[in-house]
């Protein structure tokens, strides 16, 4: 499946987000997913804990809107600590 | 806490690569169709039959994909066009850079019409634009027909849904009218074209289908 690529995506825009704030810690990333993006969010999730886990990033809480009958696969937001 | 908007699509590197493909493809007319479905619904007979149909002059090439061996591609050759095949290694879908680079050295002035096998998949491909004109989404009647149901994405992506091995419905306990409820409840606008590649069914409506897509993108390609 294709969510290890897409949760390595997430992965690396949250890092060139925190690079932009010296010093803060993301907290929380949150994803936009379509019910026909072709993405099982529960392997997503599953693949971005893994890439997470043991890393700088690690804890990262993933917040995934679900939309229906959409096609998003965006990453919206991310919660920065200071 | 301070919460960052990022705004950012995900395949945002896929896609950026697609609308190059998609742009090329029309500076130069060529019609590309990309043929997504379950694996074994029928997509390289589907091709055989279509390419057996053209007259040796047809400027048609085929790209053709596969987590493993070259079976398809090999098929495909048969009948004289260009045909490549893309082995993806393991993954499940084709990419933009790959059909990217499976053009090398192809002349897209001189095709009108590129089509590509996907992956035998109906979750992966659907996320991934590869340039096409359009999305083609086959199912054959050994399948449920409940199919755009469970895989609403391949069927809310694609123009049209071929449904295939109609050959076989006596034998099947597969609902033609509710695939296609199914599919238009998913897709109001798909079309539907009912084949057969072993008795040749609806083969000569699915040809006049691409004769007429290629005869839009010619349309578009022209100036003024």
């Amino acid at each position: 499946m294709h969510e290890m690529g897409i949760a390595s995506e997430v992965i690396e825009a949250v890092r060139v987000e925190i690079a932009r704030h010296p010093g803060a810690r993301p907290s929380k990333v949150g994803l936009r997913v379509g019910e026909w993006a072709g993405v099982d969010v529960e392997s997503l999730r599953f693949c971005l804990e893994v890439l997470v886990k043991d890393t700088d990033l690690d804890p990262l809480a993933l917040d995934i809107e679900f939309r229906p009958q959409g096609s998003e696969l965006d990453i919206a937001y991310l919660e920065l600590e200071e | 806490m301070e919460r960052v908007a990022i705004e950012k699509k995900v395949l945002s590197e896929n896609d950026r690569i697609a609308q190059q493909l998609r742009a090329r493809f029309a500076e130069r007319g060529t019609l590309v169709l990309n043929c997504i479905s379950s694996p074994g619904s029928g997509k390289t007979s589907l091709l055989e039959r279509t390419l057996e149909g053209f007259p040796p002059e047809t400027r048609v090439a085929v790209v053709t994909g596969d987590i493993q061996t070259d079976n398809d591609a090999r098929r495909l050759a048969r009948f004289g066009f260009p045909v490549r095949q893309i082995t993806t290694a393991g993954a499940c879908h084709l990419d933009a850079r790959m059909v990217e680079k499976s053009l090398d050295g192809w002349d897209l002035s001189e095709l009108d019409l590129l089509l590509i096998e996907n992956v035998g998949n109906l979750v992966c491909p659907t996320s991934y634009d590869l340039g096409e004109e359009s999305k083609i989404v086959i199912l054959s009647v050994t399948e449920g027909d409940d199919k755009p149901l469970k895989y609403p994405g391949a069927f809310a992506k694609s123009r049209l849904m071929v449904l295939n091995k109609i050959d076989l419905l006596p034998y099947v306990p597969f609902d033609m009218e509710a695939a296609r409820r199914n599919a238009r409840s998913i897709n109001p606008e798909i079309e539907i074209i009912e084949t057969s590649c072993t008795a040749g069914h609806g083969l000569d409506a699915w040809r006049q289908w691409i004769g007429a897509r290629i005869h839009e993108a010619a349309r578009k390609e022209e100036p003024g």
